[in-house]
């Protein structure tokens, strides 16, 4: 062989190799963690608080897509579960299987995530909820990788149940136990949750329960609950639905001349105001809501001093994205803030003390956090529960707190530490539902 | 048995009128379809959404366009009308030859295109009309000035179309059709002139329906599915076709929904209006009101 040529041959050799390990060190400098995150962004549950839980947890994402944790770039890969359980499976199972994602993220309805949790857990990926709050997800289950910073449905019906009970007495002039009230719900895993933990409630405070019933959240119609519940004549209706079911069921209770004291919801529907406005009118005054508290009616001196520039950073990005909006809804708050738990307690950790984001890595990263009450921009701490607990992966220092719609305001009324102003109760007279 | 006396009250006989007025929602709904497929032997599995885009329709010719209602009414059964003549001439019609199952399957099609168009065109928001009429009290017992709304156009559509199907010329063309699609094309009626014309009607119907749900139910891309189910249902059961069959069912349904839910869970009120639904099939298959064979 001339020498020419063999000259050429090592040079084109040379080059060869050089390509070949600079597209392998590339590859290896590149560290990223893919995201699946999964919310309804079409069917009735998108407008029914879904959509702006996606905006929130968005919002979160892309700002941490800017900056990367930990040297990590960080690839979210949104789906649409459609509103459908059967669809967030198959959207879980894709992401995970052929987008190759490390986690999944998100999830609105109880109803899909107590399927998809079970076959996440399956198949050994991390999952980190959001939103959901059904119990029924977490208890018993002893899963390794599901974790939920959220409050748990049974929470929230204890917690309005204790709220009615500690104002029985001064605001109803009625003792507990003449107290009489109605628990009605949707009949999802979370209608049907929330309405365990109301009974207990109920149970506990001694309430008359008049009515406790649950319906389909897509019935064409809901006028013979109507008509139940005024031959119950119950003071307080404790309600838990989605929307179009919660507009429906007071249009139908206005027409039919239904009257209470106080109507008490549980997130979800009752979670969007402005849709609750458009629908019910000036019917929507002095209502109770029960949420994890809004990021923005938290009270920031007692949290910590780096997440008010966090919570003023998301109300910015939802301005944009939604101008014109009279309150900012708890949901935008609820998912920002739940991600931002997981991208800068979890992921760090996993990353710097275990070495990666593999799910075993992001588990063991879930179970060390400890934050204390005010370490999130939702008031609350994070501490979950460990394996062999009754509610393993469970936050169990969350708390919801009850808040009333004032003259197209929010408040905190409950509980007394949060509470930013009086609760109205029983209804003023005058308005649409009042017994007075 | 005083305890059987109680339930005899005044929230029974709200029930029973209640049940009442939703079928007359229910039943029209069931006209429409039952007109269509009476005619050309179609069923409009994607009804509902027509209804949907009406009321989309009403929502923005009242919301946007700042229309009165009584204005926006006609021009949303007109919009609604040129839907199902479109429906017709674009979807049936090629297929009218083909096996019932690839009619039911396109028309299948349609639903997913219109849910998604709405999506798309209208976002995923729920709108409200904002209008709420005042309500009818009779001592303890209120009833929506809406409902009866829905209940009197249930009835004077009922008694239109069955005029129009026996006092006009096309109406009894229509009805001749009905019978033998093929015999009526030689004896020298444009087939498909009537069908077009049966297509606009069946979709104005929709449209009717259209304006006078928006007053009760927040639209959406997919509040057709609260109703397309339920319609059908109605439709088979009392005889598809049928529209007298059709309109007595749905007053059937809705009460059996309306007393079932009185006395049990609501639940168990569509529960035993299935159950029924199934049970008749059994012993009447072609619907209530079908002629024996």
């Amino acid at each position: 062989m001339p020498g020419h040529k063999v000259a050429r041959l090592f040079v084109g050799l040379s080059a060869a190799v050089a390509v070949l390990g600079m597209a392998v060190a590339a590859e290896a400098q590149e560290k990223k963690i893919k995201i699946g995150v999964i919310y309804d962004l079409t069917g009735p549950l998108a407008g029914g608080g879904s959509e702006l839980q996606y905006t929130g947890a968005k919002i979160m994402l892309d700002h941490f897509s800017k900056t990367g944790v930990e040297g990590y770039k960080i690839e979210a890969v949104y789906a649409d579960a459609q509103s459908k359980p059967d669809v967030a499976i198959n959207e879980a199972i894709r992401l995970v299987e052929q987008e190759k994602v490390d986690m999944l993220l998100g999830f609105f309805s109880s109803a899909q995530c107590v399927p998809v949790a079970a076959r996440v857990e399956q198949l050994k990926k991390f999952m980190w909820i959001t939103t959901c709050i059904s119990s029924a997800v977490l208890a018993d289950k002893n899963f390794r990788y599901i974790f939920r910073p959220q409050a748990s449905g049974d929470q929230f019906g204890l917690m309005t149940m204790d709220f009615i009970a500690q104002n029985s007495k001064e605001k109803f002039g009625k003792e507990p136990k003449d107290l009489r009230v109605a628990i009605i719900h949707e009949d999802g895993a979370y209608g049907v949750d929330v309405s365990k933990g109301n009974e207990a409630g109920a149970k506990k405070a001694g309430f008359n329960v008049v009515l406790k019933e649950g319906y389909s959240a897509t019935a064409p119609d809901l006028s013979a609950l109507v008509t139940k519940l005024k031959r119950g004549r119950p003071d307080v209706v404790f309600h838990t639905g989605y929307n179009p079911d919660i507009t429906l069921l007071l249009r139908q209770a206005r027409e039919q001349g239904l009257k209470f004291g106080a109507l008490v919801g549980h997130g979800a529907g009752y979670g969007v105001y402005e849709k609750l406005k458009e629908g019910l009118g000036a019917d929507v005054n002095y209502v109770f809501n029960t949420d994890p508290i809004s990021i923005w009616l938290a009270n920031q001196k007692s949290m910590d001093p780096k997440l008010p520039p966090m919570i003023k950073m998301v109300g910015e990005e939802f301005d944009k994205a939604k101008p014109g909006v009279a309150i900012r809804s708890a949901h935008v708050g609820m998912a920002a803030s739940n991600t931002y738990v997981f991208m800068t307690e979890v992921l760090p950790r996993a990353i710097k003390k275990y070495g990666g984001v593999d799910p075993e890595a992001l588990r063991k990263a879930s179970l060390e956090v400890d934050l204390p009450e005010g370490g999130t921009m939702l008031g609350f701490g994070v501490k979950f529960y460990g394996e062999g607990q009754q509610m393993a992966g469970q936050n169990e220092r969350s708390f919801p707190v009850v808040i009333q719609y004032v003259d197209d305001k929010s408040y905190v009324v409950w509980p007394k530490s949060q509470a930013q102003r009086e609760a109205v109760l029983p209804l003023p007279k005058g308005t649409t539902f009042s017994s007075q | 048995m005083q305890g059987f006396l109680d339930i005899f009250d005044i929230y029974l006989l709200e029930a029973v009128v209640n049940g009442i007025l939703l079928g007359g929602v229910l039943a029209l709904l069931a006209l429409g379809l039952n007109l269509i497929f009476g005619v050309i032997d179609v069923t409009w599995i994607c009804y509902a959404e027509l209804v949907m885009i009406g009321m989309y329709g009403m929502y923005y010719l009242v919301q946007f366009y700042g229309l009165p209602y009584w204005a926006a009414a006609p021009l949303t059964i007109l919009l609604v009308a040129l839907l199902g003549a479109a429906l017709h001439y674009i979807v049936i019609a090629p297929l009218l030859t083909a096996p019932p199952i690839n009619q039911l399957l396109a028309t299948g099609g349609v639903l997913f295109i219109l849910q998604s168009f709405a999506t798309v065109a209208f976002g995923i928001d729920f709108r409200n009309l904002g209008i709420r009429l005042p309500v009818l009290a009779l001592g303890e017992m209120h009833f929506s000035y809406s409902r009866l709304l829905s209940f009197a156009a249930a009835l004077i559509g009922m008694v239109s179309v069955y005029f129009f199907m026996t006092r006009t010329y096309t109406g009894t063309a229509i009805r001749a059709i009905s019978q033998d699609r093929q015999i009526m094309s030689l004896m020298g009626v444009d087939t498909k002139r009537i069908y077009l014309v049966t297509s606009a009607l069946g979709g104005a119907l929709a449209g009717l329906a259209a304006c006078l749900l928006v007053l009760q139910y927040d639209v959406h891309p997919f509040v057709g599915l609260s109703f397309g189910p339920i319609t059908f249902l109605i439709c088979v059961l009392g005889g598809l076709g049928n529209f007298v069959g059709g309109f007595i069912a749905a007053f059937v349904f809705a009460e059996i929904i309306s007393l079932g839910g009185l006395f049990s869970d609501l639940e168990w009120g569509y529960v035993l209006a299935f159950a029924f639904f199934i049970v008749m099939m059994f012993i009447r298959p072609a619907g209530l009101f079908a002629r024996r064979s």
